[in-house]
């Protein structure tokens, strides 16, 4: 069996090729060997990777690892066989907070017609305000939350109508 | 005075302690516990100090904060109760009773919150206790840039042709015209950037001054804004200052916080980078000149803006302990924690000024939870790994621990990573590998971010300014990791996935049925 990873963008497959004497993998066509596995689980350990010791730290969770290794941090996610192929969906429907937060300041209101760039909503987030703009040209035809209103992370604080042509 | 720099051997690393030690004999404090107004990594830095000196320490904290550890470290603790954390901490009156109750003898402010609120400090004073740092007075003076700006100029020391608000924009216009375009406009109340834009040309003006004026407003409840000459490719140049509240005042030399983005600064360094020794001269004077004739008590920064022609103008006088001290303590050796608790009991300064030198050079990383490729944009989550570097000449401030959530309850600051060198050069690559061995794990953090700005050669050749994030923005981009780093990240990656486990440690199936398989 093949293990699909994810890293920055492109889909690797890491396929166990032997178990002995030493673990050896082909990552996407390439042939390494590690000699100590290091532990399981998320914290600090080491591996030998082709002769050489490479220390590292992880945590895994919710199919995302995160790693750190020379002096950087990578996230790594596990391609589910079931998703794959599924692009993500548009989204130029919604406007999702980039992150948790409050409203201050409300521009727009539901039935408002609205151009790429303008803005909707001020939140702000440990005190940085961010503007959350309008993704496309159209109609809002609603606006979620009002001024004071708190929302998690990627929550959809406005909706846009579809745009002609899209089901 | 001397402030040529020491010669390279003079610096001895394992001198750079994590706290500076301080031989000299004085009388013990008169304090016999201090409250710290705040929270994090300031409260548990202040604790530390507090400790060594044998005075107990009390915390506040927000119920959000229970399990925090500034909390866990202090003799007491005291819950504040409020709409919000930073409601709660802002709750002066509720915080000098706390003190009251439990027998402290003086506030400390920390940073931020309550450390620079005239009407906090007078409270302090006015219920019998010490409050750690200047007088009500100079606070109101300094914190009022207008008037902290006049009063600098009176004392000859140099600010930017500037405009002043009259509440007549036609008035306030003509007069820009006059000392020329681009203009900064500043809020008179203000701080941290905000109410603050660059005006190009005249008939950018008025909008800018409109919009700033309203978002002064909505910070500081003061929609003053006034307009400066803005200088081009500044750096931004400050000087610790001790006034021992008489017109006594030295300097513990410069820091030099010009890599900043939003207007807040990410990396802070002293002495600065490549000032010449009669222009730090100049500019520490000055700092100590306006410190003086403030009659200036406690630790305070004079903050300069320093144009590529050597000119430099007064910004503002911070009127606190800033983020950035431990820099200036580790190339001086001098507690500025102690010496403001010292200063507040009434034991005067320190030292004298040609007893304060600077050896080596030191630099401060601020680590934040944000995405510094997405714009700097906050980021939550909670703390699942902590790594920390280790070593000599390091000081990671901080209150973090494993499992700790991150919310967006306060600023993104987690840590303060702080590294000494020989001289620049050392500091530098002293701090990358200290950055390098730095994990936290589970919340998305600018330390990556803070290793490309380190190694940036523009960086490490000093050529440094307030724009310099958004100028190397394309080379401070990520680099795409090389094929053989990217296996070791998906190998670790992998190893880490219960599923690859079972596949590695698994009998495959035909061996396991002729028993010849043996792991």
């Amino acid at each position: 069996m093949t293990l699909k990873l994810k890293l920055e963008d492109g889909v690797h497959e890491v396929e166990i090729v032997a178990r002995r004497p030493h673990l050896t993998v082909r990552i996407d066509g390439r042939l390494h060997t590690i000699a100590d596995l290091g532990p399981a689980g998320d914290g600090s350990g080491a591996i030998t990777f082709d002769g050489a010791r490479l220390p590292f730290e992880r945590i895994a969770s919710t199919g995302t690892t995160l790693v750190r290794i020379d002096g950087r941090t990578v996230a790594v996610d596990v391609v589910d066989p079931f998703d794959e192929g599924a692009g993500p969906g548009s989204g130029r429907d919604e406007i999702l907070a980039p992150m948790p937060g409050a409203v201050v300041h409300v521009h727009k209101a539901a039935g408002d017609p609205v151009i790429r760039g303008e803005a909707v909503l001020t939140i702000e987030s440990m005190k940085l305000q961010t503007t959350l703009v309008a993704p496309r040209d159209g109609e809002l035809v609603a606006v979620l939350k009002g001024d004071g209103d708190t929302f998690e992370k990627d929550e959809v604080v406005a909706r846009l109508a579809p745009a002609e042509g899209d089901q | 005075m001397s402030h040529s720099a020491p010669p390279r051997d003079a610096f001895r690393l394992d001198a750079a302690l994590d706290v500076p030690s301080e031989p000299r004999t004085r009388a013990p404090v008169p304090f016999r516990r201090v409250l710290i107004a705040n929270r994090g990594e300031i409260a548990v830095r202040i604790q530390r100090t507090l400790r060594q000196m044998g005075i107990g320490t009390v915390a506040v904290f927000h119920r959000v904060d229970a399990d925090a550890p500034h909390v866990a470290g202090a003799d007491e603790s005291v819950e504040l109760v409020g709409d919000s954390a930073v409601a709660a901490h802002l709750d002066g009156a509720q915080i000098v009773a706390s003190a009251v109750a439990c027998g402290a003898d003086a506030i400390h402010p920390g940073y931020g919150f309550l450390s620079e609120n005239a009407g906090f400090a007078r409270q302090v004073a006015e219920a019998g206790l010490t409050f750690i740092g200047p007088d009500a007075d100079t606070i109101a003076l300094m914190g009022d840039k207008i008037s902290a700006r006049q009063f600098a100029e009176a004392h000859g020391v140099p600010v930017a042709p500037s405009v002043m608000p009259t509440g007549d924009l036609d008035a306030f216009a003509a007069e820009a015209e006059r000392i020329g375009f681009p203009l900064l406009i500043k809020a008179a109340a203000g701080g941290g950037g905000k109410g603050m834009s660059i005006v190009p040309d005249a008939g950018a003006l008025r909008e800018a001054a409109r919009i700033a004026s309203s978002e002064a407003q909505r910070y500081f409840g003061d929609g003053r804004v006034y307009a400066e000459v803005y200088v081009e490719r500044p750096r931004h140049i400050e000087v610790q200052v001790l006034g021992d509240g008489t017109g006594g005042a030295i300097h513990l030399f410069e820091r030099e916080c010009s890599v900043q983005r939003r207007f807040q600064k990410i990396i802070e360094e002293a002495p600065a980078a490549r000032l010449p020794v009669a222009l730090r001269d100049e500019i520490c004077a000055a700092a100590v000149r306006l410190a003086s004739a403030a009659r200036y008590k406690n630790a305070g920064t004079v903050e300069f803006i320093l144009g590529a022609d050597g000119r430099f103008f007064f910004l503002e006088m911070n009127t606190r302990l800033q983020v950035e001290h431990p820099v200036t303590e580790m190339i001086t050796g001098i507690d500025l924690v102690r010496a403001q608790l010292e200063i507040a009991a009434g034991q005067g300064l320190p030292a004298p000024q040609q007893e304060i030198v600077a050896h080596g050079h030191a630099v401060e990383c601020r680590i934040c939870a944000e995405a510094p490729d997405r714009g700097f944009l906050p980021a939550t989550g909670a703390v699942r790994h902590l790594g920390v570097p280790q070593g000599a000449a390091i000081r990671f401030e901080n209150a973090l621990r494993q499992g700790q959530k991150i919310t967006a309850d306060f600023d993104p600051m987690l840590a303060k990573l702080v590294v000494a060198g020989a001289d620049r050069g050392d500091a530098i690559d002293r701090t990358l590998s200290a950055l390098g061995e730095l994990a936290i794990l589970g919340v998305e953090t600018n330390v990556d971010y803070l290793a490309r700005v380190l190694d940036h050669p523009a960086f490490r050749a000093g050529d440094l300014h307030t724009a310099f994030v958004s100028e190397h923005a394309d080379s401070l981009a990520p680099r795409p990791l090389d094929a053989a780093a990217r296996d070791r990240a998906l190998i670790v990656a992998a190893l880490g996935q219960r599923i690859f486990q079972t596949l590695v440690t698994d009998v495959p199936e035909p061996h396991a049925s002729i028993g010849a398989w043996r792991n």
